[in-house]
């Protein structure tokens, strides 16, 4: 179980590790209740100011997919959205979709590049 | 020739060190090619490298293995000579310490003048890098069992002689007494905060191979965390004997000393070889995991210098563009910090104790 970085990537890092830890919880990968590594080890793995790790535990931990207990690190708290609105959840899907209507994609690719992606998310499930 | 006890085993000991070193000479020398010859430590080289620019690098690489013999085997004659053996237990420690500093920067040396010949897309660092996220706490490397045995034992032991040294007559010193047990219980601490380092110390691989990589450095990982458990538990049983030897009488404490000088002799014989095997083990893991530059993220070549902080290093010296800088960034290089002024502390009251 490890997560990736790149730095070819124009995300920032602390966005690559909301994404990958996002997509361990989505995938199964990290269940409920899993630990995670305290801040200072991912931040001493991948040789990154501390403070890019905390903004990154702390957008997790906004999104209410991981619980930070002071002093012993942090917990997957649950593997649902749990009382984020449908509303909140379907936002930067919206913005997604309109960014591949923007570039003059098809309703049916638009579709089947959807349903690839969900099933890659739900793979290891 | 008749020696005490202590002597022999001063000298035994010795004799010790020179096969482990010997050994450690061969290994070290052969480690440049751990990978085969398309690699000079963990560069890899143009092909030739070996028969060209690489046989001179390396005859200097194992020139400067000798350095440290250079300094002890004088050493070693001037004790010798004078007859004051327990010098041994100083030139031990002192040439071990050599050895370890020589190997490092030896091999920084050969490192950098290899890259000169080196394949020049090995040379420049991975893209991506995979990280671990496996929690390492230290109480995720620590037996409870295993640490309450230690503490009950030094526990018992130092209430022993507490009970012992008011019991005692009062031309009985407290130097005799304590001094060694406190010695031993603050080398106990200096090896926990070893552990801790060990435990801390930052492991990112790369993607290729991720998994080979992490299971070389958690290996690794385990191996020292493991050594400096079992040097502690060493320092405990030594600890333990400690109030036996200093309440038995004349002869019987010989006789105790010497069992117990032997038990360390064998156990010492026995962990040396255990230790070699694991170690040829994750040697053999590591040589499976290809060396890959990493990107520096932090790019913390800029660290300042004499002081600088950097929270993600588990050291109190960190190397900077004008040389080794004092870290006292995070918890490990600070209680090393205090370890390191309590170390002068200690000695300060042990010498100033009445003998």
């Amino acid at each position: 179980m490890f997560l990736t970085i790149d730095t070819t990537d124009p995300r920032p890092i602390y966005q690559q590790v909301v994404d990958g830890i996002k997509a361990l919880i989505a995938n199964g990968t990290l269940g409920e209740g899993a630990p995670l590594p305290p801040l200072r080890q991912v931040a001493a793995d991948l040789r990154v100011n501390l403070n890019t790790i905390a903004a990154a535990y702390k957008a997790l931990h906004e999104a209410g997919l991981i619980v930070v207990k002071h002093g012993s690190g942090a917990i997957v708290a649950s593997q649902t959205s749990a009382g984020r609105s449908e509303e909140e959840l379907v936002r930067p899907l919206r913005a997604a979709l309109t960014d591949l209507i923007l570039a003059g994609l098809s309703t049916e690719k638009i579709a089947r590049i959807v349903m690839r992606e969900l099933k890659l998310a739900k793979e290891s499930r | 020739m008749t020696l005490p006890t202590q002597d022999w085993f001063l000298v035994v000991l010795y004799a010790m060190f020179w096969a482990v070193r010997i050994n450690g000479c061969v290994r070290r020398g052969r480690q440049p090619l751990l990978r085969g010859r398309e690699w000079f430590f963990n560069v890899r080289v143009q092909g030739g490298f070996y028969d060209g620019p690489g046989k001179a690098i390396l005859r200097q690489y194992w020139l400067r293995m000798m350095i440290p013999f250079a300094v002890d085997i004088p050493w070693a004659i001037a004790i010798f000579r004078s007859g004051q053996l327990f010098q041994l237990n100083f030139l031990v420690l002192a040439t071990s310490a050599l050895i370890h500093a020589n190997h490092l920067f030896s091999v920084r040396i050969a490192e950098r003048q290899a890259r000169a010949y080196a394949v020049k897309e090995s040379e420049r660092p991975a893209a991506r890098l995979a990280l671990s996220l496996a929690p390492r706490r230290l109480r995720d490397y620590t037996n409870p069992v295993f640490e309450g045995v230690l503490a009950v034992l030094t526990v018992s032991s130092l209430i022993f002689l507490v009970g012992y040294y008011l019991a005692s007559p009062p031309h009985v010193s407290a130097r005799i007494v304590f001094g060694a047990p406190l010695f031993m219980l603050y080398t106990q601490a200096g090896m926990l905060i070893i552990k801790r380092a060990a435990i801390a110390w930052p492991s990112p691989v790369p993607t290729e191979h991720a998994e080979e990589h992490m299971h070389a450095s958690e290996e690794r990982r385990r191996y020292y965390v493991r050594l400096w458990d079992w040097s502690r538990a060493a320092s405990v049983a030594s600890l333990v004997m400690w109030p036996v030897l200093i309440s038995l009488p004349g002869a019987a404490g010989n006789r105790a000393l010497a069992i117990w000088l032997g038990a360390c002799l064998v156990a010492g014989v026995v962990a040396t070889v255990l230790g070699e095997i694991k170690r040829k083990q994750i040697a053999a893991l590591a040589a499976r995991a290809m060396p890959v530059l990493l990107p520096d993220l932090l790019a913390s070549g800029g660290a300042g210098w004499p002081v600088c902080y950097q929270p993600s290093a588990p050291v109190l010296m960190l190397k900077s563009a004008r040389g080794y800088s004092l870290n006292l960034g995070n918890s490990i290089a600070q209680f090393t910090a205090a370890y390191v002024a309590g170390f002068a502390v200690l000695v300060f009251v042990l010498t100033r104790m009445a003998p």
